[in-house]
């Protein structure tokens, strides 16, 4: 699964710290999540896609294997 | 900030403890009691690690644990234990080849399974959590 959560953060000029204050984690998870390392919960994941005003879809790519 | 601080007071008398008992002086030197010295080492070096990632957690505003850390230390505990079986298994074996006492093969144990417990935690926690 990848994610734009880079991108996203750098269009609302928000650092990791912040970002991770406004979903009630800790940096090195949003660390973990941009460098594909983790997976987060569905509320997690709900949580950061509003803060960007998106859907999950839209943050989250999910890549079906064949 | 309830757990960081009992989790500092317990590495605290842990490691007093540990001074304690080495300056005692009612002891004999031997390789046991330098492991047992390793394990509590480990433990009280992992603790103090965790509780100051914990309090520069909470000094920037965020939680001291979230769902990426329990799920780290959940993976870790399950892995290290699985591991710690075999660990005693192969101490039950050359427990009767090698002529050691028993708390000695004990802190081999003991020591072991600090140390499985710590490579599990840095795999997982410098590898990452991902569950496809």
């Amino acid at each position: 699964m990848n994610n734009r959560i880079k991108e996203f953060r750098a269009r609302y000029n928000l650092t990791q710290d912040d970002l991770a204050r406004k979903v009630n984690v800790r940096r090195e998870t949003i660390v973990f999540l941009e460098k594909n390392k983790y997976n987060p919960s569905l509320k997690l994941a709900y949580d950061i896609a509003k803060v960007f005003s998106m859907t999950i879809e839209e943050v989250f790519l999910f890549e079906e294997k064949e | 900030m309830k757990k960081t601080v009992i989790l500092f007071v317990i590495a605290a008398l842990v490691l007093i403890a540990a001074i304690w008992w080495i300056f005692s002086g009612q002891h004999v030197a031997d390789p046991a009691e330098f492991i047992n010295l390793g394990v509590i080492i480990i433990l009280v070096g992992f603790a103090l690690f965790m509780g100051y990632k914990r309090l520069t957690s909470l000094k920037k505003g965020q939680p001291a644990e979230d769902e990426m850390s329990k799920k780290v230390m959940l993976k870790t505990s399950s892995l290290s234990y699985y591991i710690s079986l075999y660990v005693w298994l192969a101490i039950m074996y050359f427990a009767d080849r090698l002529n050691y006492e028993t708390h000695t093969i004990i802190g081999f144990g003991l020591f072991g399974m600090a140390l499985v417990f710590g490579i599990c935690w840095l795999i997982f926690n410098f590898r990452g959590v991902v569950d496809e």
